[in-house]
């Protein structure tokens, strides 16, 4: 019962400081209209601050870090521990930035309303939780929590579709999240504990081949693949994704799944070990297989899509098929290149879906078709857009290309020539729905009419020679969202090298 | 030094010779081809037996020149006729051309007949088929429409032995003759290896091609072909049954019998003859079939024989069609005054195939007697074949004194014409002097023949003893009193159908019915997997109206029609009713339940997989 140091505190902090947060909104909305963004970006402002230091701390020294904090002061593995790691860390220094970012779209391009914020924070509150807990149980709890508010969320939507997509999302989410809580109820059955740590020990004592613990596997891995859409799974995230407010597709789509992707490879690496998956019969082929075949039919679906929106959710499909192969690869290499795909495919999707939001808001296209002539009209969009979607391809330099780059080389070190093969092919139709995109931006004269806001000129541009006003829906934040990121998505490019070193001390310890 | 002969590879020096003599003036070209075939008839009598040229083709050890008794027998035979038949198109007007498509034919039949393993025989059997077509192929006319049925057939009998040749070899691992099996592996094997042989040497059943081919080509190239195909190809039959077979033997003895009998009811000179190989390869089958050293020794005897009696037969009526234009033998007479020459080569060669003593067919034809014969060397079990063998005998004397009778004697000729030019005289007088040669200085042609120094040795081969000649006598008389009492009765038969008007019709349906059979196979199974990709993407788009549809069909009790919205039995409540309901969930509802059942899948594979 030793009092935390200040720096314990700060993973509780993290978690904590979103979600009382997010009662400010509201409560303030009974005095003041219209506070919601500025508690939001209050809040968020807060968390970002906390977890730098949180950063400092575990990359600072280049060896294993571990920063815990038992709940409550009750000691592991009766309470519940926070850990703020080599793993964890970097997600939550991506869910800090992004959620702060992504309120400068937000400011100006809507959804509004104090309820809104308060869902925000309360999502920011879940996806820390989810990075931080180091308990199974305490995972399941902030994977409700973060469910709910993301089908609020997608739900403030215009239209009836969003309310379809949202209802869809929480049934199939929701079935997602029991299986995992089926698998943790097995896990527990068989080893009596459910923190990660002590499980990462108890595990092996009741054995690799006990049903329990496979049965627990199974229920938890498709629990995951539900949530990380993997193809068969994957149904509700398309329409999620497709019909879900601009302002909030990018924090979905960079976040949501990816956390959820993150949580998988704590369950697999530190609850599990490689070991267990390595010498599981089928259990290796598995977890390939199933990455594998999102890569492609992913991708595949991506290519016909016709709504931008719908296509780089089916991108995401695939782009995270190639992460949890990643993670069946086993190798060092291939697991570094799944984490620094993680962030990478968190930064461009981001800036992609915030690219899209501001094309339709300040475009009125939200199909293939309709970016036609995009350049001539709006050249910042169009060229973050353009180098954002290079950067997924995986061209060199860019956080894409690291990942897929680390990956690869995984899969050759692993000898699972299928995998290499499909993450070359991924790379092939990657660039088949991106270069759709870019034909039609650059090389397409605009035909007809281009819906509502056709004449409004590009937002910098607007802002420099004063034509700014209340009818122009795009404003020089979400513009400079957008460059930021396809900046940032270029500028981690040359970083291959620093991630490697930031993972290593947690990499070695897996696969010691 | 003779060693160094075997560099001159038989095949290749008249397949060289078939080239030239297409560029070469016309007799020079002749000449070259006569010449090549001389050689290659003194070739094989020189070379020490042996292997030679051993090489590998298509990956396997191949031995595509081998000489023993049997191949250096042929060889000469093939050779010596093949001069002579040469000679004979020369003076027959035939092409150029033609003699390239025959010696070409010759060269593959001698490929054939000097292979020493399966696989270079299976090479130039199929060879063999396809320049034996051409030569029909090129007379046009009749000629064209036969040949496709012989290449149908051959082509089917040579899948048939190529089946049997791969099939050996994965047996026995090797396709060298007598290697890890006496003949070609029993079993399967043998069965194809027998069908598929059985085509080329005219079983009953499998024989229509000979008659209905042999006939049509021009009278030269039917000298060519009664001479080869049949021939090579017995000799091959005893290479896959080297131990005898009593059904095979069987067969040789009923090819003798059928054979004569649909001989004697032709009266297309040709196609008599025709049916003639097919009764004579009966005797040559009958003995491989019975398979003791006299019997093979006959049997390849009776091969050496046939293919100098027949051909000459072929040549001398070859000779008639060529100066009367007439192919009927009931529309001739009495030519033996007009073309004495032909008749007397006719003669020659008819004592010959009837086995009259004091010419070959008498030697040859007596050792396969005397196999089958229980009374000399055969078995108790042989008897019947010895009757039909003598039941073939007396059907071949009544043939060939009706062919004579009635195209050299009966009546004085009604047409004029010139005898046999002198090449052909030359040719037909060459090859009569070999069968008269043959049957005196008998002893000449046993010790050529395989086996043949052993049966002499054991003295089994007595032509000439009192038995011999009283049975043949006997026949003899037997026959010319048969002719006189068939003779009338034969000359009112019309035209009697053979099994090709059967088998014909029955290949060309077969064929037309399994290519339709396989088309509209195709096509149904196509235009199912059509539409039923089609419905799944159509169910895939509208999984509402599909599982309405669906609905629609199932009883009443099963469902509760209320909840499958607005459906035909509601409507007469009222045309408010429709502007009131809700709108449907049932799509939202189909989406989520997909997603479930995917997921209830996804799961029960990885749980089966991991427990």
């Amino acid at each position: 019962m030793s009092s935390p140091t200040a720096l314990e505190l700060l993973p509780a902090l993290l978690v904590i400081v979103p979600i009382l947060g997010a009662t400010l909104p509201l409560a303030l909305g009974l005095r003041y209209d219209d506070v919601g963004w500025a508690c939001a970006t209050a809040v968020c402002g807060i968390v970002f601050a906390l977890a730098l230091p949180v950063t400092n701390a575990v990359y600072g020294v280049g060896e294993r870090v571990q920063v815990i904090h038992n709940l409550g002061g009750f000691d592991q593995p009766v309470g519940i521990a926070l850990v703020a790691d080599e793993l964890s860390t970097i997600v939550v220094l991506l869910i800090a930035a992004v959620s702060l970012a992504t309120l400068a779209y937000t400011r100006h391009g809507g959804p509004r309303g104090n309820t809104f914020y308060s869902g925000y924070l309360l999502l920011v509150g879940g996806l820390m939780g989810i990075s931080l807990t180091g308990d199974v149980f305490n995972l399941f709890v902030f994977l409700e929590i973060t469910g709910i508010a993301t089908y609020g969320l997608i739900a403030k939507s215009d239209g009836a579709e969003a309310a379809v997509a949202a209802l869809k999302y929480l049934i199939i989410g929701t079935v997602g999240a029991s299986l995992y809580l089926v698998g943790v109820g097995f896990v527990f059955l068989a080893t009596g504990t459910l923190n990660m740590i002590d499980l990462a020990t108890a595990i092996p004592e009741a054995g690799y081949d006990d049903p329990l613990v496979r049965m627990a596997f199974a229920f938890m891995f498709v629990g995951f693949a539900i949530k990380v859409a993997q193809w068969p799974l994957h149904t509700w995230q398309p329409d999620a994704y497709q019909h879900a407010p601009d302002g909030v597709t990018p924090m979905i789509a960079a976040l949501v799944s990816t956390v959820s992707a993150y949580a998988l490879a704590r369950v697999i690496f530190g609850v599990y070990t490689v070991e267990f998956v390595a010498t599981t019969p089928y259990l290796q082929e598995i977890v390939v297989t199933v990455g594998s075949v999102s890569v492609v039919a992913g991708s595949l679906l991506a290519v016909i899509q016709v709504d931008v929106k719908r296509m780089l959710a089916f991108s995401s499909v695939s782009q995270f098929g190639l992460i949890v192969a990643a993670y069946g690869l086993l190798t060092e290499t291939a697991l570094v290149g799944a984490l620094v795909h993680l962030v990478g495919h968190g930064i461009m999707k981001a800036g992609l879906f915030v690219c899209a939001g501001i094309v339709a808001a300040g475009y009125g296209a939200r199909k293939v078709d309709e970016y036609a002539g995009l350049f001539a009209h709006r050249p910042a969009v169009a060229s973050a857009t353009a180098v954002l979607g290079i950067a997924l391809i995986g061209i060199p330099p860019s956080v894409g290309f690291i990942g897929k780059w680390y990956i690869a080389v995984g899969s050759v070190e692993a000898e699972l020539w299928p995998v290499a093969a499909v993450i070359f092919l991924s790379t092939m139709l990657t660039l088949g729905y991106v270069a759709r995109l870019l034909e039609k931006m650059f090389f397409t004269h605009a035909t007809g009419a281009p819906a509502s806001h056709a004449v409004a000129t590009d937002g910098g541009e607007g802002v420099l020679v004063g034509t700014l006003d209340e009818a122009d829906p795009v404003s020089l934040g979400m513009i400079g969202l957008a460059v930021g990121a396809a900046v940032l998505a270029v500028a981690l490019g040359f970083a291959g090298g620093t991630f490697n070193e930031l993972f290593d001390p947690f990499v070695s310890e897996v696969f010691s | 030094m003779t060693e160094a002969l075997a560099l001159l590879y038989p095949p290749l020096l008249v397949f060289a010779a078939a080239l030239l003599v297409l560029v070469l003036p016309r007799t020079v070209g002749f000449g070259l081809g006569a010449l090549s075939l001389v050689a290659v008839a003194v070739l094989s009598l020189s070379i020490p037996y042996g292997t030679y040229l051993e090489t590998t083709f298509l990956g396997f050890e191949a031995t595509p020149f081998l000489v023993d008794e049997f191949t250096a027998m042929l060889g000469f035979v093939m050779g010596f006729l093949g001069a002579g038949a040469v000679l004979f198109a020369h003076s027959s007007e035939a092409s150029k051309t033609m003699a390239a498509f025959a010696l070409a034919y010759v060269a593959s039949s001698l490929g054939a007949a000097f292979a020493g393993d399966w696989l270079v025989l299976v090479f130039y059997w199929e060879v063999m088929a396809v320049t034996s077509t051409l030569l029909v192929w090129h007379y046009g006319g009749d000629a064209v429409r036969a040949g496709y049925r012989y290449a149908i057939a051959h082509g089917i009998g040579g899948s048939l032995v190529l089946f049997a040749v791969v099939w050996h070899f994965a047996e026995v691992g090797t396709f060298t003759y007598g290697e890890g099996a006496a003949g070609i592996a029993p079993g399967i094997p043998a069965l194809l290896a027998a069908l598929g042989i059985g085509v080329n040497v005219a079983f009953i059943g499998l024989h229509t091609w000979l008659p209905d081919t042999y006939p049509r080509p021009h009278f030269a190239a039917s000298v060519f072909l009664a001479a080869y195909t049949t021939k090579t190809s017995a000799y091959v039959l005893y290479r896959a049954f080297p131990e005898g077979n009593l059904f095979l033997a069987y067969m040789g003895g009923l090819m003798a019998v059928y054979g004569v009998v649909f001989a004697l009811l032709q009266h297309d000179m040709r196609a008599l003859l025709s049916y003639h190989i097919q009764a004579q390869l009966g005797y040559m089958v009958a003995g491989i079939g019975i398979g003791t050293a006299i019997a093979v020794s006959g049997a390849m005897g009776h091969l050496f024989n046939n293919v100098l009696y027949k051909s000459l037969l072929f040549m001398a009526i070859g000779v008639v069609i060529y100066r009367t234009g007439e192919n009927d033998l009931y529309e001739l007479g009495g030519l033996w005054r007009e073309m004495p020459i032909t008749a007397t080569a006719y003669a020659i060669g008819a004592f010959s195939i009837v086995a009259l003593p004091g010419f070959n067919g008498f030697i040859s034809k007596g050792m396969v007697f005397d196999a089958a014969n229980p009374t000399y060397y055969g078995s108790s079990e042989y008897l019947a074949l010895y009757w039909l063998l003598m039941i073939g005998a007396i059907g071949t004397f009544l043939s060939f004194i009706k062919l004579g009778y009635y195209t050299f004697l009966h009546g004085e000729s009604s047409i004029s014409v010139p005898d046999a030019n002198p090449g052909q005289s030359a040719a037909m007088l060459a090859v009569a002097a070999a069968c008269i040669v043959f049957g005196v200085w008998w002893q000449g042609l046993v010790e050529l023949l395989p086996f043949g120094p052993e049966v002499i040795g054991e003295g089994q081969v007595a032509p000439y003893s009192i038995g011999h000649l009283t049975d043949a006598l006997t026949l003899l008389v037997v026959s010319v009193v048969g002719f006189a009492l068939v003779r009338k009765p034969l000359s009112g038969l019309g035209d009697i159908p053979d099994m090709e008007v059967v088998l014909n019709p029955a290949t060309f349906t077969l064929g037309r019915g399994t290519m339709f059979a396989v088309t509209d196979l195709y096509r149904a199974v196509d235009a199912l997997a059509v539409s039923l990709v089609t419905s799944c993407y159509w169910v895939g788009n509208n999984p509402v109206l599909a599982v309405r549809r669906v609905g629609r069909r199932l009883p009443n009790w099963l469902v509760d029609t209320q909840r499958l919205g607005p459906t035909a039995e509601r409507r007469p409540d009222g045309g408010a009713a429709v502007g009131e309901r809700k709108p449907s969930t049932l799509r939202l509802r189909a989406s989520i339940g997909t997603t479930v059942l995917l997921i209830t899948v996804v799961l029960t594979v990885i749980l089966w997989l991991l427990l």
